[in-house]
């Protein structure tokens, strides 16, 4: 025996860069295209041998020259130059790693053996922290190079405990510690405070969504000469307890959880008072309902208290995305596609944790297995949509129920008829046909002919034109919705429960029938668990139990070690358990995701610059111990988010001006304001635009809560005919009256299919995907929906009456609606151009008169219809426009009235008034 | 004005800034090279095409009863057979049938491509011959929306940007004063709706915009009928001085001129547009072309001649829907319908942009969601003679730009029922669709939510099969 095979070599520098860079490189970024299939080689190259490397490809040349990493095609090939491999961006290799294949190259390109190998790799895997990195336990990966591979720690950042920081001393408030200490860094210093009248508009806004009114501002301008802290202490402390703060607030969650009144897709069906969700969240911020309690409601309402409507209510947030199953999908994708949408909307709602990347593979970048993706998935493994009953509760508005049910009823009492009507022509056809054949005691109804087999009986639809064949389809789909509707007036609420898969079809589900032997023992069955292969459900692997993500180390309460990132398996209490792992005070990514979100409407930006993203590929924290302190103090003040505006806005950085004496030497060190050296300007948002300009016109309704609303919308978008599986949506019809339809736009009936083009035009996000943060774009289309519209128009009337009834002058009154609009007094040289204007449009309009606005009570629908390949018409009924109460018009009013209105659609068509300071 | 300045000042729709005040237009274009998000950029490599009309028909036209002609049905016409397959939807289980194409098929062209007997404009020679039939493609979603998104923005979700998105992304657009991407609509808008045009992630300026053929072409692109030209122009000169003094109290907010710079765009707007969807400075014989003197082609054949107008002003995507291809019964009369009703308009489409010399230029691409079934389900009882869904075969054509002439690539089995023969996803003909106007999908990337995204989700295959 030789002593040489005994004792292996000592291995090279080469060998270990080889084992521990070049190799799981190659095995992550090449063997797919390159050695996976050895029948299917693309170039016909194979990197899963040196041989292989040597030989090279179709080309003829070696892809690599030991010793020469410039003669090398290999090296050209990584670094993209002259070839281009990994063919795509999103695997493109640094230039880190680049160097890696260039060094191992000019090393020999040594290929050490499988015992050498794994040697290298065993001693490398015991070390827990070395100069490539940290290396995080985790459940696990699918490979064992995923399993072992190092981390910079600054990319997984925010999987670490909280720092304690220690505040920067010489500061008044903690938080212009931490941002004073940055910019001194960088030897800047903040804005000056902003003036009065810029403050209460930015927290008008910024706590409210509504403009403040001129009486506020003379007021708050007043106390600020008498004490500057106190009057703003008093105003923040007004505007947290105004209703209206519960309105704002919860438009940004719903947006991050993706509120919508319907559930997307082909029939997009209404889901049944989600309202009562939407009202909670309103609720939850007045009330300023404990964060973690925020959480566990969410996820674990019904298990923390079923016979608690509220509790039940809450659990619409796990009913909120895109979803239905029909006949036309499969059931198993269904569902597949129902618990995907919540793991992401869980991880990406309260961890800012993008599940989404490791549902296929281990995650490219943070410390996620895809078991931890299985693991999560299977806590929800049990939890299956319905809609519950639940007791409407005193706190929430039935205002409008009965008005509307008469409204459903009407349109359900339409499509009846007409349905009946065709039913009636059909069967007696039907009769005459078996009278015609001497069979007439043969006749049966249609649902008990149309099941029985054989061709000796009438056509389908015998005795209809092809015209009434379409129709009957569209009235018995009428009926279907219209009945449906009629749920809005039971105390059904969206909720969840826990049982077996029964697979229910989305346009009713309910609580399983126990009676009904079949359900009950579905049921009963309790779902197994598994890793979906490459996110294909069809495709089982390794099983899984319920868990949480094991690479935050921090454990659930379970006392066994081995338990420490499980959950529960039974069918009850797994979301539970998953939402107090969720809420517990020590869980880094729950706290710093809250109030990074907070933070970052504040300021229109986060300190981690995206909320739903703390992992590698997120923007990193500029204020990473800001962040931090925030954190611990939000845990530490109980959860309690009205302490955290409080917090925020009484520093001098939400309180500087967004001028800054120096803002040109700021804009060449820090281009982007993120040391917020001043107060960064933000344009209104959609429904803030909106609601300013029904409050500046006098129309807000400021009702609280209740039942959708229906605002305006663009008539020809309102009236245009849309696919539904196998008929048409029917029309967006407003809200009777001026008082029901102008109310705040939290308010507005949401449907996934139809969104309002005004709104969408500022930048409203699409229901689909979670909002982190709004778009401010400017595009053409804002100017034709601001300036041309018939309801910006309109509000242009409306003001124009309101500051005319308030002012007595033109000048006083174009004053009035200028202070309205942007908080402080026009120039001399602006009122008098716009004094002047108002003039010359009062000789513009005495010669030019608007018509009066007439208002459809039936419209003609066309469609391609499929039975017949041909284009028909059918008429549907407008009930709201037979009885209906238009805004005011401007046929109604006098020329100076109109020339009034041209002023105020100027002032809401102004950049003072579309911007915020 | 620093580079992001710049970019915020040009940051806003249709493209091209001018200078406030009112220059002609065309002096301003003579004078500056666009700049906005929608300037034309160059592509990642010779392109083959420069524009796309992309011809949509919504519910899944059937293959086998349009370019994939399957006698096998023939003989197994109205035979039952059951299925139980998990993977399928509720829909396709169960007690079935085969059904037979209830049309006759002819050979067309010089290449002999299969047609069914109502295609007459199409079978033409000279139009034929320019076809390039593809019958290798597979969807994966049997549910409308889920697949209307996945063939028009390659996630059958929906919320990422549409073919349309990408593309201008890409390329910009030849014209700064019209949207890059224009969509018109069937009767009905799509299921899904307005997601099978969104601009997804992408900023919104690549978002596609719904033009009407008849009434406002663009949503409340002109204001109220009491407010004339003269109004307009008082008013937004006031509206200029207030912004102007706004301005001067902000000088270093740069997003204000951009807004500012918008308002004299949108007036401009106001005239060309209408100018530009009016059809009724085309003559007789190119009206006739099209089908817009034949009601039953009239709808389709408008919106064929927008198309063709638009691309000729520079516009780089237009996607037209034809709806009503759900034949689950009654196949012979509603195909046949639909037929008819597509078939004059895309050949007088093809005749038009060749006669132009632009057909060179110009991909046509004419597709649905997916394909149907070679069977149907017994329902109660009954045989209804139409298809229900089928992701796993479709048929799709092209033409124009870059695509083989006279061709029929790939096939599908011996019922119709599953592409064999150069099959390939979606994402593959999303791929070759953007190597023909000179883009490749791997570089064609934006960084969103973690990630570079594209527009074949994870990278796809060229199809050099449908290549000239």
């Amino acid at each position: 025996m030789m002593i040489s095979s005994l004792v292996a070599a000592e291995p090279t520098e080469g060998d270990r860069l080889f084992t521990l860079k070049v190799l799981p490189l190659l095995k992550e970024k090449c063997v797919g295209c390159h050695g996976r299939e050895p029948d299917n080689l693309q170039g016909g190259l194979d990197v899963t041998s040196l041989e292989g490397l040597l030989q090279g490809g179709e080309s003829g040349e070696p892809s690599i020259v030991p010793g020469q990493p410039e003669e090398s095609m290999l090296y050209w090939a990584i670094c993209w130059d002259g070839m281009e491999m990994p063919p795509k961006e999103n695997d493109r290799l640094s230039l880190e790693e680049t160097d890696y294949f260039r060094d191992w190259i000019a090393a020999g390109a040594p290929w050490p053996n499988a015992e050498t190998l794994a040697s290298i790799q065993q001693n490398e895997w015991a070390v827990a922290e070395n100069g490539d990195g940290i290396i995080i336990s985790t459940s696990g990966g699918q490979s064992k190079e995923w399993t072992y591979r190092r981390y910079d720690p600054a990319d997984v950042w925010a999987f670490q405990p909280l720092e304690e920081p220690t505040i920067p001393v010489g500061y008044e408030h903690p938080i212009d510690a931490f941002i004073g200490e940055k910019l001194r860094q960088q030897a800047m210093t903040s804005a000056e405070r902003a003036e009065p009248e810029t403050l209460i508009r930015r927290a008008s806004f910024d706590l409210l969504g509504l403009p403040p009114s001129p009486h506020e501002i003379e007021s708050f301008v007043q106390a600020s000469k008498k004490n500057p802290n106190q009057a703003w202490e008093n105003l923040i402390e007004r505007f947290l307890a105004s209703p209206h703060y519960g309105e704002r607030w919860a438009q940004h969650w719903l947006d991050v959880v993706r509120y919508a009144d319907t559930s997307g897709f082909s029939n997009d069906w209404e889901r049944s008072n989600a309202w009562r969700y939407r009202d909670y969240v309103i609720r939850a911020f007045n009330e300023d309902k404990p964060y973690d309690q925020f959480i566990k409601e969410q996820i674990a309402g019904d298990e923390l208290d079923p016979d608690d409507p509220e509790k039940l209510i809450a659990t619409g947030f796990l009913r909120m995305g895109p979803w239905e199953h029909t006949g036309m999908s499969p059931e198993l994708v269904s569902r597949q596609l129902y618990l995907d949408d919540v793991v992401n909307s869980v991880g990406q709602t309260f961890l800012s944790t993008a599940m989404r990347c490791c549902k296929c593979h281990d995650h490219k970048f943070d410390p996620l297995p895809t078991k931890d993706y299985y693991r999560l998935y299977a806590a929800f493994a049990t939890t299956q949509p319905a809609e519950r009953s639940a007791p409407f509760l005193p706190e929430e508005s039935k205002s409008g129920f009965d008005e509307n049910r008469q409204h459903v009823e009407t349109l359900l009492r339409f499509a009846k008829e007409k349905q009946d009507a065709l039913y009636a022509k059909r069967e007696a056809a039907a009769r005459s046909w078996y009278a015609e054949r001497g069979r007439e005691e043969e006749y049966q109804p249609y649902e008990i002919r149309k099941k029985t087999p054989g061709g000796d009986k009438p056509p389908r639809f015998v005795g209809l034109t092809t015209q009434e064949e379409g129709e009957l389809k569209i009235r018995e789909q009428d009926v279907r919705i219209w009945t449906r509707r009629l749920e809005r007036f039971e105390p059904l609420v969206q909720s969840v429960y826990n049982g077996g898969d029964l697979y229910q079809k989305s346009q009713t589900l309910r609580l399983p029938n126990l009676n009904n032997p079949k359900q009950r023992e579905l049921t009963n069955l309790l779902p197994e668990s598994n890793i979906y292969e490459g996110g294909d459900v069809y495709s089982l692997g390794a099983s899984v139990t319920p868990g949480v993500l094991s690479g935050l180390h921090f454990a659930t309460f379970s006392a066994e070690t081995e338990k420490a990132f499980t959950l529960p398996e039974t069918m009850d209490g797994r979301r539970l358990a998953l939402a107090e792992w969720i809420a517990h005070p020590e869980n880094p990514l729950t706290t710093r995701s809250i109030v990074n979100r907070i933070w970052a409407y504040h300021f229109g930006k986060g300190i981690a610059g995206n909320p739903n993203n703390f992992g590698a590929t997120g923007k990193k924290p500029t204020h990473p111990q800001l962040l931090d302190w925030l954190a611990a103090e939000f845990v530490e003040q109980g959860w309690s988010i009205k302490n955290l505006h409080r917090l925020i806005m009484s520093s001098h950085t939400y309180q500087q001006a967004s001028t800054h004496s120096e803002r040109d030497s700021i804009r060449e060190l820090d281009p982007n304001n993120e040391l917020l050296a001043y107060f960064e300007p933000r344009r209104l948002s959609a429904e803030e635009l909106r609601d300013a300009m029904l409050a500046i016109s006098g129309e807000l309704n400021r009702q609280i809560g209740g039942l959708p609303i229906k605002p305006e919308m663009n008539r020809e978008v309102a009236l245009a005919p849309r696919m539904l599986q196998f008929s048409l949506a029917p029309a967006w019809q407003p809200s009777r009256t001026p008082q029901e339809r102008n109310r705040r736009s939290i308010y507005a009936y949401r449907v996934r299919g139809l969104p309002d083009p005004m709104l969408e035009v500022f930048n409203k996000p699409n229901a689909d995907d979670s909002c982190e943060l709004r778009d401010a774009s400017s595009v053409t289309p804002q100017v034709f929906s601001l300036m041309n519209s018939e309801i910006a128009t309109q509000r242009s009337i409306a003001m124009a009456l309101r500051i005319k009834q308030e002012a007595m002058t033109p000048r006083e009154q174009i004053i009035h609606g200028y202070r309205l609009c942007f908080g402080k007094l026009p120039t001399e040289s602006m009122v008098k151009t716009l004094v002047r204007h108002y003039e010359q449009m009062v000789t513009y309009h005495q010669e030019h008169s608007p018509q009066p606005t007439t208002y459809p009570t039936m419209i003609t629908r066309s469609l391609v219809e499929e039975f017949s390949g041909e284009p028909f018409e059918y008429q549907e009924m407008l009930d709201i426009y037979k009885d209906y109460t238009p805004d005011v018009q401007a046929a109604d009013v006098s020329p100076e009235a109109r020339a009034m209105a041209d002023c105020c659609l100027l002032m809401f068509n102004a950049n003072a008034f579309l911007f915020i300071y | 004005m620093n580079q992001t300045a710049m970019l915020n000042r040009r940051n806003f729709l249709y493209g091209l800034g001018a200078s406030l005040g009112s220059v002609a237009l065309t002096d301003l274009l003579a004078s500056e090279q666009p700049t906005g998000p929608l300037a034309p950029k160059a592509p990642h490599h010779q392109p083959r095409a420069k524009a796309v009309i992309m011809l949509f028909m919504e519910g899944g036209p059937s293959h086998i009863d349009t370019f994939d002609p399957k006698p096998k049905l023939d003989q197994l016409h109205l035979k039952n057979f059951v299925t139980e397959n998990k993977k399928l939807a509720g829909m396709t289980k169960g007690n079935r049938f085969f059904v037979r194409s209830p049309y006759q098929f002819k050979q067309a062209g010089n290449a002999g491509i299969p047609m069914c007997e109502h295609f007459h404009h199409l079978a033409e020679t000279e139009v034929a011959d320019e076809l390039c039939v593809y019958r290798g493609c597979q969807a994966e979603s049997v549910n409308h929306p889920a697949a209307l998104f996945h063939m028009n923005t390659g996630n059958s979700f929906g919320g990422d940007p549409a073919i349309g998105s990408w593309l201008t992304y890409g390329l910009g657009s030849e014209n700064q004063n019209l949207p890059g991407y224009v969509v018109m609509t069937e009767l009905a808008a799509p299921q899904g709706g307005s997601g099978n045009w969104s601009n997804g992630f992408l900023p919104p300026s690549f978002q596609g915009t719904p033009l009407r053929s008849k009434g406002s072409p663009l949503l409340d692109l002109t204001p109220p009928s009491w407010k004339n030209r003269a109004h307009q122009r008082a008013n937004l000169d006031v509206l200029h001085a207030m912004n102007q003094e706004h301005l001067s109290e902000h000088p270093h907010h740069d997003q204000l001129a951009a807004r500012m710079e918008n308002y004299e765009l949108a007036f401009r707007m106001q005239m060309e547009v209408p100018e530009l969807v009016d059809l009724r400075n085309e003559t007789p014989a190119t009206q006739s072309m099209y089908g817009l003197d034949d009601p039953e082609t009239e709808s389709f054949g408008r919106r064929c001649l927008l198309a063709r107008k638009l691309v000729e002003q520079g516009v780089r995507c237009v996607q037209i829907f034809s709806g009503g291809w759900d034949s689950h019964d009654f196949i012979e009369r509603a195909h046949r319908k639909r037929i008819r009703s597509v078939d004059k308009p895309i050949a007088g489409l093809i005749k038009d942009l060749n006669a132009r010399g632009m057909l060179d230029d110009t991909l046509i691409v004419w597709t649905g969601e997916f394909g149907r079934t070679p069977d149907n389900t017994v329902r109660g009882g009954e045989t209804a003679i139409g298809r229900d869904h089928n992701a796993e075969a479709m048929a799709m054509f092209f033409a124009g730009g870059g695509v083989k002439k006279g061709a029929v690539v790939g096939g599908t089995d011996e019922l119709g029922a599953k592409a064999v023969d150069i099959a390939h996803p979606i994402r593959d003909v999303h791929v070759t669709l953007l190597h023909l106007l000179g883009l490749d999908d791997n570089k064609l990337t934006y960084f969103h939510g973690g990630r570079f995204k594209q527009l074949s989700q994870f990278g796809g295959k060229l199809i050099p099969e449908l290549l000239a």
